[in-house]
């Protein structure tokens, strides 16, 4: 493809605990590219991702994707969530506690979709014996492995993952980060992943962008951006 | 899936079976719905009964309630046939706003007394009201009662309302009053004669009655309503309170005329 | 003359009136809930007000404003009464309608602290699923406020089963068509046959609890956690 993929630029008045503070980014992404956002509490990164997802609003700025417009302030055009082609893992994973883990699945099929992809994931992630037990009896590991899943059921174009594996242990990120790599690369997610973990991005990422204060202070390969923390994995004052 | 609204389910199909009404209302052409003062309560009781022994297919239906009450709902339509008022006033504004079929009949003449369960107030009449045992006097609400009004006119004119204000207690309606007194929430109670006749009260306590010269006279009415128009029944008992057995009923029960 | 088994109709009046509002109120308030919890316009603090208004004024008071509001002598009453031939004034519909101002707030205000306390993330989730705003709020909200749906049902029937100074006014307390069991046992209490008073009483308490107890055991019974659907 010549265009890329996503083309984003977005312009928004942030509340943090430290006061406003202004949002502006722009920045594009190769189709089956993962980037990933990066960068202190407040900098703005989940608030990228509710962006593109449609649950926050831009006062300015413009999203295309994959050749639709989803968002353009001066045009007026407003695609709805639920007509954008995404899928979003929050950082709660918000899985819906009324509804076994088969059923979370299956909620996201349309009418006529074969069960078959259902099916595919839940061997995948290793969730088949689980699949008739309700969210609230599963361990953190098993509940993000179906938030994953159900994010990425309909093949979407853009899949968002807000700080997936932040509350996991190591030996657990690292499968997890195994299943990200191996499903992306399976289905040609093009993805953005929230993420502080150094290890993790170096791992993942094709690209990254550091947000500090809503603006990006660095946009671009991994090892450019952390050339000396290929080793060391934790950073200071996030 | 199968599960969730279960509880709903139930309760809603409990509920939806309330959607279907109760019995079909009798024949509304005999039915006769007859709105009366609360002092009544014995009086009519016993009226209705013997009318019904008389008149077989007339149903008479009785709401028991405050006159004041009563003219609020009828100038506002309420589907009353008869009304039998504590006073003449309230059927008089009804019959100015045309809210009246016949003319304003007199039933009685109403009498208060002075009723405790608790003390004999024949003793020292008025003055009992004094008695430091006295803590509490109930009396009607002489804002819309008739027989509060006159409770009240009494008490100004043996010049005790000052003393005793603080120890009044207010009954929505005269049998309101009378229940106050009868439970002993209120040591003692100014009332309708013709409650005080009851068989209960009579029972429970004793009575002296109020001399008339100390009130405005309380003369009582009764009237058929707009809504009565056609109802031969309505028409037939408003007639059966007229007759002379119907006279003898209210005086037993304390309406002298 | 007085009679000796309890005359059932009061308290049949009684529970069809509480269930009949109780039913309609479900329908009107979860809408109105809904649109209370997620909407951002500003005005929802004045309807939230008004709502819980019913709460605040005197039973009476409420029963005579809408007493004066439906009468057929003038106004919104004329016109029903003759363009429609309805009555909302000492009937049984007038009664329905009276007791849905007087117990709406108890169905809303349950209903909205349901929608409030669910994370908002559930509702975003089921939209990056592709679901419209109302599959969501059937198949994902609605299932997850279960216990404030019942609460709501409860506290309307058992408001309305109790209710008393709004009935007297717009009712009229005829027998047969709206005299209500909380009537029925003040006028016994007021001619002082206490002991009938009593008999309504101990039924009335009876059917009630009894209800409210089926309800909360099924409500008891599907709500234990269960890790298997």
């Amino acid at each position: 493809m010549t265009q890329p993929m996503i083309r984003f630029e977005a312009d928004k008045t942030l509340l943090t605990s430290f006061g406003k503070q202004q949002l502006e980014i722009a920045f594009e992404l190769e189709k089956g590219q993962l980037l990933t956002l990066y960068g202190p509490s407040g900098a703005g990164k989940t608030t990228i991702l509710r962006i593109l997802s449609g649950l926050t609003d831009i006062r300015s700025g413009r999203i295309d994707v994959d050749g639709e417009t989803w968002r353009d302030t001066r045009l007026k055009i407003n695609v709805p969530t639920r007509r954008r082609s995404i899928g979003f893992v929050f950082q709660d994973f918000a899985l819906f506690p009324n509804l076994s883990i088969k059923d979370n699945l299956r909620y996201a099929l349309q009418k006529g979709d074969n069960n078959q992809l259902m099916e595919e994931l839940i061997e995948l992630m290793e969730l088949g014996p689980l699949q008739d037990v309700r969210p609230a009896f599963l361990s953190g590991g098993q509940q993000q492995r179906v938030a994953l899943a159900r994010a990425i059921i309909r093949k979407p174009k853009l899949l968002l993952l807000d700080e997936p594996l932040s509350a996991l242990h190591d030996d657990m990120r690292h499968r997890l980060q195994d299943y990200i790599e191996r499903i992306r690369r399976h289905y040609e997610l093009t993805t953005i992943l929230v993420s502080h973990d150094l290890p993790e991005i170096l791992r993942l990422s094709d690209e990254v962008i550091w947000l500090d204060k809503g603006k990006i202070r660095q946009h671009g390969r991994p090892e450019i951006v952390f050339p000396s923390h290929s080793l060391n994995p934790k950073i200071p004052g996030i | 899936m199968k599960r969730i609204n279960a509880t709903l389910f139930i309760c809603l199909s409990l509920l939806s079976l309330s959607f279907f009404p109760g019995r079909a209302p009798a024949d509304p052409a005999q039915e006769v719905l007859v709105a009366a003062a609360s002092d009544l309560k014995f009086a009519m009781d016993s009226l209705v009964k013997v009318f019904s022994g008389q008149a077989k297919d007339v149903k008479i239906k009785l709401v028991y309630g405050s006159s004041g009450n009563f003219f609020e709902q009828i100038s506002n339509d309420a589907p009353f046939d008869l009304f039998f008022s504590a006073d003449l006033d309230y059927p008089q504004k009804l019959e100015q706003q045309h809210k009246t079929l016949s003319a304003i009949k007199p039933y009685g003449t109403g009498q208060i007394v002075l009723w405790s369960s608790k003390l004999d107030p024949s003793k020292e009449g008025m003055n009992t009201l004094l008695q430091p045992s006295v803590t509490r006097i109930a009396i009607a609400n002489p804002a819309h009662a008739p027989y509060g009004r006159r409770a009240e006119e009494s008490l100004k004119y043996y010049q005790l309302y000052d003393k005793v204000r603080e120890k009044l207690v207010i009954g929505e309606n005269i049998s309101q009053t009378a229940q106050f007194a009868s439970t002993g929430a209120a040591d003692i109670g100014i009332i309708a004669l013709s409650l005080a006749l009851s068989p209960q009260l009579q029972k429970e306590g004793k009575y002296w009655l109020i001399p008339e010269s100390s009130h405005q006279p309380l003369k009582q009415g009764y009237v058929l309503l707009q809504h009565a128009k056609g109802n031969t029944g309505a028409e037939k008992f408003a007639a059966f309170i007229g007759s002379p057995i119907a006279h003898a009923i209210l005086e037993y029960f304390g309406f002298g005329k | 003359m007085k009679p000796l088994m309890t005359d059932w109709q009061p308290l049949w009046l009684s529970f069809r009136l509480a269930s009949v509002t109780t039913v309609i109120l479900l329908a009107i308030s979860l809408p109105l809930a809904y649109w209370l919890a997620y909407s951002p316009r500003r005005i929802k603090a004045v309807i939230e007000a008004l709502i819980s208004l019913p709460m605040v004024l005197p039973p009476s008071v409420l029963g005579f404003y809408l007493l004066v509001a439906f009468s057929p002598s003038h106004g919104l009453g004329r016109f029903l009464d003759k363009w429609l031939d309805v009555r909302l004034v000492f009937t049984f519909p007038g009664l329905v309608v009276a007791s849905l101002f007087y117990s709406l707030p108890f169905m809303v205000n349950p209903l909205l602290s349901g929608f409030k306390s669910l994370p908002p993330a559930l509702r975003e989730a089921s939209y990056t699923l592709g679901k419209s705003k109302f599959t969501t709020l059937v198949r994902i909200l609605l299932p997850n406020i279960r216990s404030s749906l019942l609460t709501g049902i409860v506290l309307s029937f058992a408001h309305t089963i109790g209710e008393f100074g709004v009935v007297l006014m717009i009712g009229g307390n005829i027998p047969g068509q709206t005299r209500v069991a909380s009537l029925a046992i003040f006028d016994e209490m007021e001619s002082m046959n206490y002991s009938a008073a009593n008999r309504y009483a101990l039924v009335l308490f009876l059917l009630s609890f009894i209800i409210l107890l089926v309800v909360y055991l099924v409500n008891h019974y599907f709500s234990k956690p269960q890790p298997l659907t």
